[in-house]
């Protein structure tokens, strides 16, 4: 593994969020291969969507055990996935759109909402556009989806608990969309999406 | 330990005692004729002796849960090109496709003798967890799950690839019921289940370590009212059972004290209220054992 390209002023200075921002451009080829940065990618109806260029590196999984995106929510629970991920992204450092951010302050206002823990599913945070699951263009590879599959102690496995609680999302989040609840493709039956659309996150120490 | 075994080629013909063949399958027919099953069929290597054994061993039956056996195969192939390692992750998720029209089905949790991998919905277990639970408790999320991974192609491929698709015909995963209805189902010989098991005792699936490790795997198996309920005390099996309404099977390597193991695959049709199925597969297997172990007599 060379060195990790990074921007030597664009370190965020909290203690509690010691993450580099790295300039996807510049990673060794079998990273850019897999998160193809700043490539344009065709959602399900067609539309080129541009994908995400600057990640955060996350040097180990223990620093993903520690690092607070949100009062309650770690960064370890918005990149879990499987072995159905690239092969490089599975192990450390590891990449996150900047972006992801974002959507764990959108979950801290959800988990406000309804009160309790709130479950996000393997492959469920982050996923790159490289992962088995991704076909189209997913929020999930801009690091702003969540597929939530427990909210405290229901499984969102029923048309009943989905709606509901994709309703709570919708009434506190400005903006999010939810995946309506049924079998057919675009639709969810064994876990809540919420998504803030194909949300790019550029921090500011970034200069390009 | 299960794991330390290792079977050198069988014994050249006549250096020990074989049994009867004929005398055998008179014994076979017997219990069958007084089991009420519908159709039986056994397939038999001795590592011992030689001796090979195969009574209706072509005829093709609903394969159940010992399709799980080839799907080891399948997880271990994908482990052995280095496509998986045993702690690779899977996400639990019970969801899946039907091969009719790919429309989603679940596995009922009530199917599952073990709750373990249930309990993991929206977690991830390693390939080996999910193996194990797949045979030892016959999990049918954890098979889903690795053959959703795997593919039942590269199954196939494997089986080809081994000279072992014959007698193994996987089409699916398991608990497809609109596939099932529409008669789409895994099938499988007990001489096709034999070719399998013969193939893993004798270490010879992939290296002698992958082999040892679904052996090991198999010697967990928690339901043992079949080939190993009548063997004496001290004896281990490393098996997969399988049972659905209308069938009953067991499938295994049979470990006793002193000599070399034997393969036997007991494979059982009924009709779905008849009853004394796993006493049937354990008189077959306790006959087998006696015709293995007893000195053979004339005809």
């Amino acid at each position: 593994m060379t060195a990790s390209p990074t921007f030597p002023h664009a370190r965020h200075e909290s203690p509690n969020f010691p993450l580099r921002v790295v300039d996807g451009l510049t990673l060794p080829a079998e990273y850019r291969k897999a998160l193809r940065p700043g490539e344009e990618w065709k959602d399900g109806n067609g539309f080129p969507r541009q994908l995400p260029r600057y990640f955060y590196e996350i040097p180990s999984w223990d620093s993903a055990m520690k690092v607070e995106l949100a009062s309650h929510f770690l960064l370890w629970e918005f990149i879990q996935v499987d072995v159905r991920e690239a092969a490089p992204l599975r192990t450390f450092p590891r990449y996150v759109p900047c972006a992801i951010t974002l959507l764990a302050v959108c979950l801290e206002r959800f988990r406000e909402a309804v009160g309790t823990l709130v479950h996000i599913s393997a492959n469920g945070g982050y996923r790159s556009p490289s992962h088995r699951f991704s076909k189209n263009a997913t929020p999930h590879a801009w690091g702003t989806a969540a597929n939530i599959y427990r909210i405290g102690d229901t499984y969102l496995d029923n048309r009943s608990a989905v709606e509901r609680f994709s309703l709570i999302a919708r009434e506190t989040l400005p903006g999010v969309w939810t995946r309506p609840y049924g079998t057919p493709t675009g639709y969810a039956e064994d876990h809540l999406h919420l998504d803030l659309g194909y949300v790019i996150s550029v921090p500011r120490d970034v200069k390009s | 330990m299960p794991s330390k075994e290792t079977i050198s080629p069988d014994r050249p013909a006549g250096t020990a005692a074989a049994p009867s063949e004929s005398a055998l399958k008179r014994e076979i027919e017997k219990i069958a004729s007084e089991s009420g099953a519908k159709a039986i069929a056994v397939a038999l290597h001795d590592f011992e002796t030689g001796f090979e054994l195969h009574y209706q061993a072509d005829r093709w039956f609903h394969a159940a849960s010992t399709i799980k056996v080839p799907i080891l195969l399948g997880v271990f192939a994908a482990i052995d090109r280095g496509d998986l390692l045993p702690h690779s992750r899977v996400h639990v998720r019970n969801r899946f496709l039907s091969v009719v029209e790919d429309i989603p089905f679940r596995v009922e949790s009530g199917r599952d003798a073990n709750s373990a991998v249930h309990n993991a919905i929206g977690k991830m277990m390693r390939v080996d967890e999910l193996a194990y639970h797949m045979i030892t408790t016959s999990s049918n999320l954890a098979t889903n799950l690795l053959l959703g991974v795997i593919g039942p192609q590269s199954v196939n491929e494997t089986l080809r690839e081994l000279k072992l698709e014959e007698g193994i015909d996987l089409k699916r995963g398991v608990e497809d019921e609109l596939a099932f209805d529409k008669g789409i189902n895994n099938l499988v010989t007990a001489d096709g289940l034999l070719k399998i098991l013969t193939m893993l005792a004798a270490g010879k699936a992939f290296s002698p370590a992958l082999s040892r490790r679904m052996m090991d795997i198999l010697h967990g198996q928690e339901f043992n009212q079949g080939i190993p309920a009548r063997l004496p005390k001290g004896t281990r099996v490393a098996h997969k059972t399988g049972e659905i309404s209308n069938v009953a099977h067991d499938a295994g390597v049979v470990y006793l004290p002193k000599r070399k193991p034997y393969a036997l695959v007991i494979l059982t049709e009924w009709d779905p209220n008849a009853s004394g199925r796993s006493r049937t597969i354990a008189t077959i297997s306790h006959a087998i054992y006696e015709a293995l172990t007893t000195t053979p007599t004339d005809e």
